[in-house]
């Protein structure tokens, strides 16, 4: 075959490939989708420290110690919305001066300070912190002082049991298997439409409603089945197995309401698979933040499987109870009956 | 007195500023044949989808099986059978399968695939995989899902198109059969033989309008020539044609003439067909 051979049929390919209006659409947008995570994604490494901080009257001495390159200070109103801003993970450290640590200070009394730390806060990092507090009040108060930094840890201590990798990568895993099973669900339909089986399921007694209902229950159940699976035998239904279960069932309604929405917009199966990558790409991001924290912002909490992955990953790897995810839950639950509706709706238009 | 299984009157249906179905009324009979007849786009996919409540008419009223189907199209549903023009099985399933998984859907206790498979010659084949059988095998399965809840109306679209001769004999001997059961039988054709021979009544629809309805043999009577066609051979061997036109007043004595005077090799009824006729009401063929 001659050099020219092969260029004709790549030119041959290409003109076909394009003249495909929906492939030039999905790469496009592929395309677009692409360039904007990568723009969406943090430009330069954050090494700024932010640190929670109440003090009922605030030294302005000590402020003015801390303000320094690369250490951002978030003041709180109060010692108990310091601690639930570090449970809710909005910060890794927070320190609460005493009512008389200037007074303390001025007179060269033993001073107190509360730290505290996020429970997957490295222990390394955490003696730092604390000689960082001693520093700052020797530097106000011109000499040595008797400082008792007072440690806290909030949530469940992980001295000595630190997450592994595999355990961060569970959540990752758990929304992977959902998403392919809304990628096989929504071939599933785009077979019958394509094969032209729905219209003679539809002129039997089956109802349209009855068809969703089958496709709903199928999705959601082999999707949890799935992931259930991957849960048992990971060792995900080791605390609060209830939970889990609840969250993953969300997670599987979640699933077959997007499988619904892309079956509604897929006209075959290469069609399924292109939009069920656009979908898979993003609803893992959320994943991201579990295996690699700190890389994406908050702007994750807008994907629904954040809701899933963030509840999944805080049950599993920190014990968390119904009344610490409760906030996840009705978020997932919000999610995946909106996503269920629209999926069903936009379905449906597909079938008139 | 025979009940009309389906009444169609003023049925309207539009797509946008196209009228595909554009006011036709008829009545088929309990237990009849009823040939649908038309072109490519003349409306008769439209008119079935109608009547088998796959779309909502956009005018007039479709009554079947004594059911207003556009407000009860699942009560008619349960009783009716739809054949396609285009083979929609699960092709990963076997035939029997395929055959089980709609008795289920309409709740058919005792439900003997076999025996079905077997009625339409395919019973050595019932555990094969669909996707492996010929378009003949696959529309003989059509037929026979369409039979699995015994229905009172069989709606069969184009069911013989493209098929062998053994297979469009043997899905004409079921519609023969389900019609002596006391099934109505809505059968549309392009096969203007097929109809002519299975229908009671057809009906021709052009541009969305029916242009004619009645019996082939009333069609014939009323659009097709009285004559007959003889071939008569000559002293030489040559072969040449003669045509007798019938109900002329010498008609006798020209037919008396013929067998005397001359060797008539064949002798054919000039009957018009149905093709014919359809060519005559508008001026166009099926196809």
């Amino acid at each position: 075959m001659t050099l020219q051979a092969i260029f004709t049929l790549v030119l041959k390919d290409l003109r076909l490939y394009f003249k495909n209006r929906f492939f030039a659409f999905v790469t496009l947008l592929a395309l677009v989708f692409y360039i904007l995570i990568y723009l969406v994604l943090p430009q330069e490494v954050d090494e700024t420290l932010e640190l929670a901080i109440y003090a009922a009257e605030m030294p302005q001495a000590f402020v003015d110690e801390l303000v320094v390159d690369g250490l951002d200070l978030h003041e709180f109103d109060s010692p108990e919305a310091l601690q639930d801003g570090i449970r809710d993970g909005d910060f890794n450290v927070g320190i609460v001066l005493p009512d008389d640590y200037a007074a303390n200070l001025a007179t060269g009394r033993d001073v107190e300070v509360e730290v505290y730390f996020a429970s997957d806060f490295p222990e390394e990092f955490r003696e730092f912190y604390v000689l960082f507090v001693r520093e700052v009040s020797y530097n106000l108060a011109g000499k040595p002082l008797n400082v008792d930094a007072k440690e806290e840890i909030l949530g469940p201590d992980l001295v000595g049991a630190q997450i592994a990798t595999r355990d961060r990568m569970l959540p990752l895993l758990a929304v992977f298997i959902l998403m392919v099973e809304m990628m096989g669900l929504a071939s599933l339909i785009t077979a019958e439409v394509e094969g032209r089986t729905i219209k003679a399921l539809l002129v039997t007694p089956l109802t349209v409603p009855g068809f969703f209902i089958s496709k709903g229950i199928m999705g959601t159940g082999l999707a949890f089945v799935q992931v259930a699976i991957l849960m048992l035998f990971t060792g995900g239904f080791s605390h609060q197995p209830l939970l889990i279960v609840v969250a993953l069932l969300l997670g599987s309604l979640l699933a077959t309401g997007l499988g619904f929405m892309i079956a509604s917009v897929a006209r075959d199966m290469m069609s399924v698979m292109a939009w069920a990558v656009l979908g898979i790409l993003l609803l893992a991001i959320p994943t991201l933040n579990i295996l690699l924290p700190g890389t994406v912002s908050d702007w994750i909490r807008a994907i629904p499987s954040y809701y899933l992955a963030d509840t999944v990953h805080r049950v599993i790897n920190f014990g968390s109870t119904w009344a610490d995810v409760q906030a996840n839950m009705a978020a997932l639950l919000g999610f995946a009956l909106a996503f269920f509706a629209v999926g069903v709706v936009a379905l449906r238009r597909k079938f008139r | 007195m025979t009940q009309n299984a389906i009444i169609a009157e003023d049925l309207t249906y539009r797509y946008g500023d196209l009228t595909a179905v554009d006011r036709i009324s008829f009545t088929v009979g309990e237990g009849r044949i009823f040939g649908f007849l038309g072109p490519n786009g003349a409306g008769k996919s439209t008119t079935v989808n109608m009547l088998t409540g796959q779309l909502k008419p956009h005018g007039g009223k479709a009554t079947v099986l004594g059911v207003d189907i556009a407000e009860s199209a699942k009560q008619v549903q349960a009783q009716i059978g739809v054949g396609f023009e285009v083979s929609n099985h699960y092709e990963q399933l076997s035939a029997a399968d395929n055959l089980n998984l709609f008795a289920r859907l309409f709740g058919v206790r005792d439900f003997d695939a076999e025996a079905l498979l077997r009625r339409v010659g395919l019973g050595e084949r019932g555990s094969d995989a669909v996707e492996k059988y010929s378009k003949g095998m696959k529309q003989r399965l059509m037929v026979a899902r369409a039979l699995v809840n015994r229905p009172s109306i069989l709606f069969l679209d184009e069911p013989t198109e493209g098929l062998d001769p053994s297979s469009s004999q043997t899905i004409q001997n079921i519609i023969r059969e389900e019609s002596d059961r006391g099934a109505t039988v809505f059968l549309t054709t392009h096969d203007m033989h097929e109809a002519d021979v299975l229908s009671d009544q057809v009906a021709f629809i052009n541009n969305g309008r029916i242009v004619a309805l009645d019996t082939p043999h009333n069609l014939k009577q009323k659009y097709g020539r009285r004559a007959l066609k003889a071939q008569v051979s000559g002293p030489d061997g040559a072969l040449t044609e003669r045509e007798i036109v019938l109900d002329e007043a010498d008609t006798a004595e020209v037919m008396q003439r013929l067998f005397s005077q001359e060797n008539v090799v064949t002798l054919h009824s000039e009957e018009a067909t149905l093709e014919d006729i359809f060519i005559q009401i508008t001026g166009r063929g099926l196809t």
